[in-house]
């Protein structure tokens, strides 16, 4: 496969992982967050941003894991646990070199670190990138794609609901109910998506 | 939360990880994994049935060894321990039911990253004793698994018109025209803030009646 | 003991060692059953295709027995094709297919008559499409309005039509909400009929 057909499936693959195939909105991953730190666009911006970065190094090092480790020692069902550990790890490593180097942006980031070790859609995204066996750059625009997906989705969510704060919500669907039904709302719009994509 | 009980029996685990505490509408945990699966009944059963048995058997592993285990790398413990359940259930889908272990996907592996299951494990199994912990384990899954059940049957009704693959008589008919949003991702967030809302309606309903 | 600076590292030596060595045994075990069940399943669908309506409810041994005793392997004889033979005259071929679905690969067969323009039968096998949209493709239903269709001449043999449009005889419908999966389908399945019809096409003209 020349470079260029790699180059155009890898861009394929990030704008469907943004829009048609939003790891939020289509795959329900990543929800525990979305649904606590999605009320203020400002930090729903850093988290965002955060998820970005994290799940796109990830993902490209899941990849060179899975592929060049695991597969040939036959041992790909250790992909749940290595995938965990170099997640943690990695997040780990970025914690302490943003403490290090740049206080400031460990005091406004720093809390949302270890919130991202626990975000299924950054495992999630390894998960789906071993099940469709992507090539290394279409791993990077999967990633990176999955990331700004995400982030678009609780930035929007963060948006709606500083709007809604002054609203009177039904008892029963206060906090969790609301946002369901606007995720929900968000997904049919993002559906509008799909026949953007009609080459390939 | 749940009425006060001097220590935990067995009736008052089971009682508050099925109402009072239930993982889905009053906690809010873990319906990543199981969400994406709820279009068809039969895979949403599946994933539940895993997923008890996951919770259940980690909770136990976990109690009995929790005498033994050092405090300052307890997570990492807790998490290898589900990591190894799910594994085995994942091996043995993917030998004796393939075509469930394709449909299913990566939501099986991804049980482990349920809160569900460190949430009992921190909260639960690390405290009690291992009889006990099991029940939690399991009455936490089954909490989880009736709400999702409950979501799972009525997209799969309204949206393809059959139950566990079997066509319904009115809803299979060429009268009712399916929902195809209901098959759809935006029918389980909806179905899910419905049943949310109803069930947290009727919890508050019976909280607040004068004892 | 747990106080011991050395007990942590032995509790997690130990808490991996044991679980792993378990698992990769069960991998072990596992792990011919789980190559057989591929093959399995696209024997299946071979049988499946070229017979829809007598369609086999045999499994694991039992279909490999019987894929062995009326299909003809030898596909380099027939451009790529497996052939359903009765003694010696070929009833049907069965053109695998393979490539990449809107999410994941697609793997399926398609049966064609002796005359080699009438469609037999179709089946698919993989795909990870969208339940309830693109894995419509798996469905009865979808197979089932490619018997007795014909293939049309040049590249496209089997054109996929939205609902509600006129079916000719290479006609099929596509699946509603499935856009990108059908579209991606119909080249696959497309590139490999053709590809086999000039395959035998050069194999007759050949010396």
């Amino acid at each position: 496969m020349n470079l260029s057909h790699e180059f155009g499936s890898a861009l394929v693959v990030c704008f469907a992982a943004i829009f048609t195939g939003n790891i939020l909105l289509t795959t329900f991953l990543g929800m525990c967050s979305f649904l606590s730190v999605s009320r203020e666009v400002k930090t729903a911006v850093g988290l965002g941003a955060a998820v970005v970065f994290v799940m796109t190094c990830t993902t490209i090092l899941n990849w060179a894991m899975y592929w060049l480790v695991l597969v040939p020692l036959q041992i790909e069902f250790y992909r749940f646990i290595l995938f965990i550990i170099v997640i943690a790890a990695f997040v780990q490593f970025i914690e302490m070199v943003i403490e290090r180097y740049s206080p400031p942006l460990y005091y406004s980031l720093g809390i949302f670190l270890p919130l991202i070790t626990v975000n299924c859609a950054i495992l999630g995204a390894a998960l789906f990138m071993v099940i469709r066996k992507y090539t290394f750059l279409e791993t990077i625009g999967y990633g990176f794609g999955s990331g700004a997906g995400w982030m678009l989705a609780i930035v929007a969510m963060a948006g709606i609901r500083q709007k809604l704060a002054v609203n009177r919500i039904p008892k029963g669907l206060q906090g969790p109910g609301i946002t369901l039904i606007i995720a929900g709302l968000m997904a049919l719009g993002f559906i509008g998506f799909t026949g953007v994509l009609q080459a390939q | 939360m749940s009425p006060a009980q001097p220590k935990s029996t067995a009736r008052s685990v089971t009682l508050d990880a099925l109402w009072y505490s239930n993982p889905i509408f009053r906690q809010i945990l873990g319906i990543c994994s199981t969400l994406a699966v709820t279009n068809l009944v039969l895979n949403t059963l599946v994933m539940c049935v895993a997923l008890t048995i996951v919770t259940g058997l980690s909770s136990w592993t976990v109690s009995l060894l929790r005498n033994a285990m050092p405090r300052n790398i307890r997570m990492m413990v807790e998490t290898l321990i589900m990591a190894f359940y799910v594994i085995i259930v994942d091996i043995a889908l993917r030998a004796y039911w393939p075509e469930m272990s394709r449909n299913l996907g990566p939501f099986v592996g991804l049980i482990i990253t349920n809160c569900i299951l460190m949430g009992r494990s921190e909260a639960f199994a690390i405290s009690n004793p291992p009889g006990i912990s099991l029940l939690d384990g399991l009455a936490s899954g089954a909490g989880y698994s009736a709400v999702l059940l409950l979501i799972s049957i009525v997209r799969e009704l309204l949206g393809m018109g059959t139950l566990l693959g079997m066509p319904i008589p009115f809803f299979a008919g060429p009268h009712w025209d399916k929902w195809v949003i209901m098959v759809m991702p935006p029918g389980a967030f909806f179905m899910l803030a419905v049943a949310i809302w109803i069930l947290r309606s009727l919890g508050s309903a019976t909280e607040e009646k004068p004892s | 003991m747990k106080d011991k600076a050395w007990y942590p590292v032995l509790f997690m030596f130990l808490v991996t060692a044991i679980p792993t060595a378990l698992l990769i045994g069960l991998s072990q075990y596992t792990r011919a059953r789980i190559q057989a069940n591929t093959q399995i399943s696209f024997e299946k669908a071979v049988l499946c295709a070229v017979a829809p309506d007598s369609a086999p409810t045999l499994r694991g041994m039992a279909l490999h027995q019987r894929f062995l005793a009326v299909i003809n392997t030898n596909i380099s004889a027939a451009a790529g094709a497996y052939r359903l033979m009765d003694g010696a005259t070929v009833k049907a071929y069965a053109i695998p297919f393979a490539g990449k679905g809107f999410w994941a690969t697609i793997k399926g067969v398609i049966a064609i008559a002796p005359d080699k323009t009438t469609v037999l039968g179709f089946q698919i096998y993989e795909q990870s499409e969208t339940p309830g949209l693109g894995a419509e493709i798996a469905q009865p239903w979808f197979g089932k309005q490619f018997q007795g269709k014909t293939l049309a001449a040049g590249v496209a043999p089997i054109i996929f039509r939205r609902k509600g449009e006129p079916l000719g005889p290479h006609d099929v419908e596509a699946v509603t909400g499935g856009t990108q999966t059908s579209v991606r389908l119909e080249r696959l399945l497309n590139d490999a009929v053709a590809t086999w019809r000039a395959a035998l096409i050069n194999a007759r003209t050949a010396p």
